[in-house]
Order: structure tokens, then sequence, then C-alpha cells
């Protein structure tokens, strides 16, 4: 299977100490390890203000993570431990991988066609349909 | 004599070009929204006669990617209210404006975003009309400030109750969009 790339998000209540998100991080990090896939960002953004009421709290500490897997039944797995724990109140999980092909894609594209113009600037410019 | 000047001048001559008439050819066409079409074709206001040409800014910045995460960056894109800017405002082109939406979607999820309230930052890119007000959105009649639609229900309105609403006061119940 193609590998996949996801971002993961979530949202721990404010007050909750260091030593639990650290906790919560390394239960998600295990359960990648089980699965093979590997973690290529771990950041922990700090406490923000929420744009709405969750759980009736005004704040938030959030974590982000971006991880990169060939089973997607990982997602899945990773959502279900998030939703036991106590002190995470929301999550969203993204799948990435698609976007950035696409975005590598069109950047390519761009560069090719940039790279035609140069040579047909003196005669006229072709569309350079081939593309 | 007379008689025969007379009709010369009350009624328009049918097949000489007349110089008092105006179709509309050569005067300038400022029906269809300005010269160019620069935002739109069809009338989206009626006060807006002439738009200035609005680029998409990620067009320019050939930005490939618009990430949920940045939330000041989407905060641009978005009313006061919260909701989502449409396209001949900010001058955006259709694929970015449903890339813009997709993250848009996404922020307001994780709460980068508020799905309707004060949104700090918001309506950056509309630097030419003051943001949503000549719309004479329906919500904003009734006094509708301090994001008391959306959001929190019932458990703060002991504390809001505190505070009288200043804001119904101060409106007569004439509501004319100014």
């Amino acid at each position: 299977m193609e590998e996949r790339l996801y971002d993961l998000i979530f949202i721990c209540r404010p007050a909750t100490p260091e030593d639990e998100i650290k906790k919560i991080i390394a239960a998600v990090e295990s359960a990648c390890a089980e699965k093979g896939a590997k973690i290529e960002k771990n950041e922990m953004w700090g406490t923000r203000k929420l744009a709405y009421r969750v759980a009736k709290h005004r704040e938030g500490f959030y974590v982000y993570m971006q991880i990169r897997t060939s089973h997607g039944e990982l997602i899945a797995e990773l959502e279900r431990r998030l939703r036991v724990q106590d002190a995470v109140i929301k999550y969203l999980t993204v799948r990435l991988d698609e976007d950035l092909k696409r975005q590598q894609k069109l950047s390519a594209h761009r560069a090719k066609r940039a790279a035609r113009r140069p040579k047909r600037a003196p005669a006229e410019q072709q569309p350079a349909a081939a593309s | 004599m007379t008689e025969e000047q007379k009709p010369a001048a009350p009624a328009p001559p049918t097949g000489s070009p007349a110089p008092q008439r105006r179709e509309g050819g050569p005067g300038g066409p400022r029906r269809e929204g300005g010269p160019g079409g620069p935002g739109g074709p069809r009338r989206g206001g009626k006060r807006q006669f002439f738009r200035r040409k609005k680029v998409c800014k990620f067009c320019v910045e050939k930005i490939d990617f618009i990430d949920y995460k940045k939330a000041e960056m989407l905060a641009a894109y978005v009313q006061e209210r919260g909701k989502i800017l449409p396209r001949r405002m900010t001058g955006t082109c259709s694929r970015h404006q449903r890339w813009l939406g997709v993250a848009i979607k996404r922020a307001r999820n994780i709460a980068l975003l508020p799905f309707a309230g004060h949104t700090p930052g918001a309506g950056a890119s509309l630097s030419h009309r003051g943001g949503d007000g000549h719309r004479g959105d329906r919500g904003d009649r009734g006094g509708d400030r301090g994001g008391d639609r959306g959001g929190d229900r019932g458990h703060d309105r002991a504390e809001r109750q505190a505070t009288p609403p200043a804001a119904p006061a101060e409106r007569p119940p004439s509501q004319n969009p100014g």
C-alpha cells in the first residue's frame, strides 16, 4: 500500500499538567509504533484561546502531530484512544497526501512552464498545450 | 417656412443621426459592471457599479496548498461574524475559493475559527468597503453584537444578564441600513 500522510490535532483541557499531556502523546506514539507508522512532526502549540466554547472551556492546549503510515485503520485506533481520554476535548485528523501530491504536481507544472518561456520569448509564445 | 422647420426640432428624425440620443454604444459601457468585467459579470449589488480589479492573492503568490492551521491568514477571508466572504468581495479565483472553503471549515472544526461570532482580524481582505454593512445582513438588525448567537447557550446567561446589553437601547426601531 502506498504511504499516507495524516495530520492529527487534538486539544486538551487548559489546566492539564504537562506530564499528562506527555502521557497521551506517548500513548499515541506507541500505537503508531505498533503498526509501524512514522511520526514526522510532533508539536505542542501550547494554550490558545478557542474560537468557541468546547466542553465549557474557553482555552485549550493544542498538540499537533503528523503521521506517515500505510495502514489507514491506525487512524481509527488513534481516534478511539483519544476519545477515551478525559483530558482530550477535541481532535481532528486530516489526510494530507492527496493535497500535497496535487500541490507538487502544480508546482512542477509551473516550473516546467517557466522553464519553457525564456526559450520562446523572442519568437511567439506557444501555448505548450502538451504540459 | 416656419412650418417646415418645426417638425425638424421637436420630432426626432428617424433616419438622420441625432446627436442628443445616445443608445449606449459610444457612451460608455457603464451598465455591465465596468470595462473588462473585473470581478463579476452579474450585478452583485445595485450600489456597486464599478469595481476595482481584484486579483486572487493565492494565484499571485503561487500558493498551492491552503493550510487550515493558519488561522490568521484564513481570518482575512471571513466576515466579522464568522461567515465566509464571497468570491466577488475578495477577488479569489474559483479554484482557490473552493480550497479556502475547505480550509476554513476544517479550521472551524478544530476551534481555530468560529462558526458564528466575533472573529478578530476578520474581513482584512476587504480593503475598499467596510465589511458587511452595506449588505444589510439580517442578523445585524437585532442588536446582535458580542456574539449573542452561536457559541454558548444557557450556561452563561447569568453573567450576561448582569451586564444589560446596551445595543438594543441605542437602536431606534427604524432600521434603515446606513
